[in-house]
């Protein structure tokens, strides 16, 4: 990445950036799941940098939307290159996440790489 | 990482104190180590995620009791050490410094 000059600053500050892969000029990825779809939040405890919370980690979860390609948070944050792939929106009931206790009708949604899912079987 | 950052379903934070028309900045010094950080992220030496990642390794007990903004600058001086671009003495030298002034 080039460094910013002071006269560009401005422009490029209303923009913004993205970690959406087409901007970066980088290729689209095949998705690996679709919405509808089951999945499991795998047990990753990586000593490096990831956006899993640790409260998802082998929770289960149905995809509720696919947002596109991404560069991949967990290889980018330690210079591995950015190894785009789909991020999709998961929904996760409250009592799937927080047990019996919690309210039946609550319901979170957190957007999760392709690397940390794997289909839920049955 | 297993850091302190990730406080999802953690206990005993205390309530949120939610402020009525909250300012971006509660302080001026805050405002400064924003611009540092957007200024220096446009430098080009690291990436978003390598700056997240900078902020999750303060130790674990010092991020718990810091402010957004210290969680910030600490990140930023890491950065800026691990990149070679500054020694945390010389930061530690120039806070000394400006200390100084101010007295």
């Amino acid at each position: 990445m080039p460094a910013l000059l002071a006269k560009d600053a401005p422009a490029q500050l209303r923009k913004g950036g993205s970690a959406r892969v087409a901007p970066k000029g980088l290729t689209e990825a095949p998705a690996k799941f679709a919405p509808g779809d089951r999945v499991v939040v795998r047990n990753l405890n990586p000593p490096g940098h990831t956006r899993a919370p640790r409260y998802i980690r082998c929770k289960t979860g149905t995809i509720d939307r696919d947002h596109g390609t991404f560069v991949f948070p967990d290889t980018h944050a330690h210079g591995k290159g950015p190894s785009p792939q789909h991020v999709y929106s998961v929904r996760f009931t409250a009592r799937e996440v927080w047990g019996d206790d919690a309210s039946p009708r609550d319901a979170i949604y957190i957007d999760l790489w392709d690397d940390y899912l794997e289909s839920a079987q049955g | 990482m297993n850091g302190a950052h990730d406080l999802g379903g953690m206990d005993g934070l205390g309530p949120i104190d939610y402020e009525v028309d909250e300012p971006v900045f509660h302080a001026e010094w805050e405002r400064r180590v924003f611009a540092l950080t957007v200024a220096m992220g446009f430098y080009g030496a690291w990436n978003i995620d390598m700056s997240r990642h900078a902020r999750e390794r303060t130790p674990a007990a010092e991020y718990l009791s810091s402010s957004y903004y210290e969680i910030w600058l600490s990140g930023l001086e890491r950065l800026l050490d691990e990149g070679g671009l500054l020694t945390r003495a010389e930061i530690d030298a120039r806070a000394a410094a400006l200390r100084a002034e101010e007295n």
